[in-house]
Formats: structure tokens, sequence, C-alpha cells
């Protein structure tokens, strides 16, 4: 049809760009991210008496509380409608991601300095490992996505993610250890892991921004009334 | 003439659940309908076939394109359109930024025209007038026809509607029966539902789907010829009827093998398709 003038890649990207922020949930990373300022702000505001440990354990829960928000960050409630444009999915997603960029940017310096001088933590560690959490959501919904084409996978995201950060300090292998203070020996060693850690999520992230041409493997789609479907989920 | 989709030999399974064994079918401009009862594949297969998910094994293309491949998607979806059985929106966009918003992700690079569109969309499901309000605001069938402005927007040559009428009261239903229609004129139309009156009134074609595979693929008159001689009329109920009812006179219709000597009523498309699900005669006759 001549009004399209299409072409491969032909997605006005300034007009998409400014239809997917009204898009993305940003009450959610609002909530997740104002909770974790407020926890990043618990030394501060308690005068930063009890020590450097309180202060990382903060940060971490903070950076955690961000991450829960942005687990909702790929929820599309008209994933369906626009299920078959030819606006690919990695445009699409990639653009939601470019939105939350610099916000998780200004939100990680805030949380930082809300956190006092003597206080805190070396800043390129937990650095990596909030930006590990922050991954760690972001993948799992893309996953979610990939997998199960669910419009709203951050609930789900969000629970396993929790879950996660309950257990992994509990579960992993002194050999293996992730959440050390500043002070232990293995700090830097542990951080090389983060690292690895953070390099294998953006690696499956980035996969799982495509869209299967072939399907593989087993995929649950029940529709309400029958066998097939997307997940309501 | 070349098909708008031609399908060979689709499967599709859910880990032990067959959804779809060995599809075939061609489709051309009009409206098909596609029939069957709930988990028969109907949503399976049109999804299938609007590239939303990929089958298991067989092949097909779409106006010419093989969706198997990233271009031939692509290419595909360039041309087509979707209203899948449950859309999903943005409830703080109004009906036209919505609609604008699936132009946008469909190409339409011109803004002035892209609204120009949006606008005829909009005027052509009827509603025109409240394009500038919420959709939290607008009733279940408004929002219906939001989606199927949102499937037509682009002018595509093959849409794939998804038990568009469900939920609609009487009224709608016939509204959305006249926006169908004219859809069909000059694109191919494959419209999944449950009515097989829907299907009577708007479709050249009907498939009907059991348990994944065609067991029909003809005419509506072909369907409803499928009951000639095997509805008859009686005053009590008939036990060796596949399908009996109490009709609004107080005698029974009955549907299967009629006794010798019966009151053999005229079929409709409704008797045939119950008769087609039954197994009898369910080969494939086009």
């Amino acid at each position: 049809m001549p009004v399209t003038g299409a072409t491969a890649g032909g997605v006005p990207v300034a007009e998409l760009v400014r239809a997917v922020a009204r898009t993305v949930p940003w009450r959610a990373l609002a909530a997740g991210g104002g909770l974790g300022l407020l926890i990043a702000a618990v030394p501060r505001l308690t005068g930063g008496d009890a020590g450097g440990w309180p202060a990382l354990t903060a940060l971490r829960a903070g950076a955690l509380a961000f991450a829960l928000g942005a687990a909702f960050w790929l929820d599309d409630p008209a994933r369906h409608t626009t299920a078959v444009v030819p606006a690919r999915r990695a445009l699409r997603h990639g653009l939601r991601l470019a939105l939350l960029a610099p916000v998780a940017a200004l939100w990680w310096t805030a949380a930082l300095l809300l956190v006092p001088r003597p206080l805190r933590p070396p800043a390129a560690g937990v650095t990596v490992e909030a930006a590990t959490a922050l991954a760690l959501a972001l993948t799992g919904a893309a996953f979610a996505v990939h997998r199960r084409e669910a419009a709203r996978p951050g609930q789900a995201v969000a629970g396993f993610l929790l879950v996660t950060a309950v257990l992994a300090p509990l579960l992993c292998p002194e050999d293996w250890a992730l959440f050390v203070t500043p002070e232990d020996e293995s700090w830097a060693v542990a951080h090389d892991r983060w690292t690895v850690l953070l390099g294998a999520l953006l690696l499956a992230g980035a996969l799982c921004l495509t869209e299967p041409a072939r399907r593989y493997g087993r995929r649950g789609l029940r529709s309400p009334s029958g066998t097939s479907g997307p997940s309501r989920g | 003439m070349t098909p708008t989709v031609s399908a060979s030999g689709l499967s599709l399974h859910f880990g032990r659940t067959r959804a779809l064994d060995d599809v075939s079918l061609r489709l051309s401009p009009g409206v098909t309908g596609l029939l069957g009862p709930n988990g028969a594949g109907k949503t399976t297969l049109l999804r299938v076939l609007a590239t939303a998910v990929p089958a298991d094994r067989g092949a097909f293309t779409v106006l010419g394109h093989d969706p198997a491949t990233s271009r031939g998607r692509q290419e595909a979806r360039r041309r087509l359109g979707y209203l899948p059985q449950a859309p999903g929106f943005h409830p703080d966009f109004s009906a036209f930024e919505f609609v604008d918003y699936v132009a946008i992700l469909k190409e339409l690079t011109d803004r002035t025209a892209r609204h120009r569109e949006v606008r005829r969309v909009l005027d052509e499901v009827g509603l025109g007038d409240v394009r500038g309000k919420r959709l939290k605001k607008l009733s279940g069938g408004m929002r219906q026809r939001v989606a199927l402005a949102a499937a037509l927007v682009g002018d595509p040559e093959f849409v794939v509607l998804d038990e568009p009428t469900v939920g609609l009261d009487p009224e709608q239903r016939m509204r959305f029966r006249e926006l169908i229609a004219h859809a069909g004129e000059g694109r191919t139309v494959l419209l999944s539902t449950h009515q097989t009156e829907d299907v009577a009134m708007l479709c050249h074609r009907v498939v009907v789907l059991a348990d994944g595979t065609v067991r029909f693929d003809g005419t509506p008159a072909e369907l409803t010829a499928r009951a000639a001689g095997r509805v008859w009329s009686s005053t009590e109920r008939e036990t060796g009827a596949k399908a009996g009812w109490r009709t609004g006179t107080g005698s029974f219709r009955n549907v299967g093998d009629p006794p010798a000597g019966a009151e053999l009523l005229a079929p409709t498309l409704e008797d045939g398709y119950l008769l087609t699900l039954d197994g009898a005669g369910a080969e494939v006759t086009a």
C-alpha cells in the first residue's frame, strides 16, 4: 500500500521512541527505585554508626529493589495485538532498554551518593553487582517473552529474582562466594565472578531479544479455550 | 491465480499435545471461515499462518514469502494484519494513539499519510467519533473494533481474525459481520469462529478443524449438503440421533441417520458441521 513507503528497517524510530516511552511501566520502576533509594539511605538516616557491612547490605538490597521494579520493564499488555508487525522485537526491546539505561545510571549514582562516604564500598565492585541484578531481571523478562510470548512476565520474574537473591548467598559454594565484604581478601576474585556472570547474562539477554524462526524445545502455550495461543502471563 | 497462503504438512506439538497434524490448505481472496470445537487447533493454525509462532514441521508461504526465514517473515508481516483471540491494549492510549502506535510498528513512515490512514480505519470500524477517547473508557465491543482497526491499518492483503465476535452482543456482532464482509472485499481474510451463522453469512469457503487435522475444506453449501437427508423432525426424542433438541414448536429436530419414513427437514450449515465433527464422512472434500 502506498502510504507505507516501507523499506527494510523502515520504522520511524523517533516516533516509536515517543510511543514506547508511554508503554513502559514507569510506575513499577518508580516503586522499585523509590524503595531502593529508601533502603540505600538507611545507613545515612541511622547515623552510620553500624559500620561498613550494613551500608554494603543496604546498597545491595537497594539495587535488588530497583531490579525488582525493572523486572516489569518488558511488560506489554498489547504484546499479542502487536505480535506480527514488521518492526523487529529486537528494535522494540532495544528501545525499552535504551530508555531504561540513563534512568538506571542516574538512580545508581543517587543510591551510591546516599551512602556516607566513609561507609561507601568500592564503587566499581558494587556497581558490577547492581548491574548483574538488573541484567538478571531484564534477561529473565526477555527469556519469558522469547520462550512463552508472555505479555506480562514482570511478576513471575520479580518472584524468581527475589528467591534467587535470598537463596544465592545461602547456596553458593564457598569457593564461589559472591557476597563478600571489601575487607575480605576474595573481594577482587568475587567481582571477577560477578563480571563473568554479568557478561553471561548480557549475552543470554541479547539472544532472547530475537524472535525464533523455528521452534525448539517444548513450549507450554495454552489459550483459555484451546491448546494454543500465548500464555497470559 | 497465486494463492495468498499456501501451506503443506503443517504440524505443531505442545509437549505431548498435538495441536496441528499435517495441515495443508491454500487461501485466496475472500473470507474463509475456520470452524472447530475448543482445542481443535484453530488458534494455533491462525498463529502459525500469521507468523506469530513457527510450526514444528511443514512449509508455507504468505503472499509468496517464506516465514521460516527472518527476511521472509518480515516481508510477510508487512502485508498482513492480525487480530488475536484476546487482544491487549495500553489502556491510557486513546483509540487514535493506539492504532497510530501499531501503524508506526507497521512501518508507516510518513506522519501525515499515517494519520490519514489511522483516521480512515477508525472511521471504517465506526469509531471515528470516539477516536480521542482513552481505551480504558471504551466498551469491550469498541475495544474489539479498535483491535480490528489495528489489524486493518496499512491495508494488509491478508487478515487473520481469531474469534473476533466472542463476547459481543447481537447488535455488535452484526456490526462486526459488516466490517468483516467489507474487509474481505479484495483481501484474503481468515476468520476463526464458533458461530456457524458467521460462516454461513460471510464466508465463501469453510475449513473445519478437529484434533489438529482438517476434517472439511469446501464451500458452506457443500458443508450444508453433508447433512442433506440426515435432519428430521419427530414428536419424541430420537435415541438414535447424533444430536437432537426440542424446538420452539415442541417438536424435536434430530441430526444423524433418520429412521425410515421420517419427516426430513432442510439442513443448515450447523447440521453439516455437527455431522462432520461426528466423524461421518470426515474426509476432506476439496
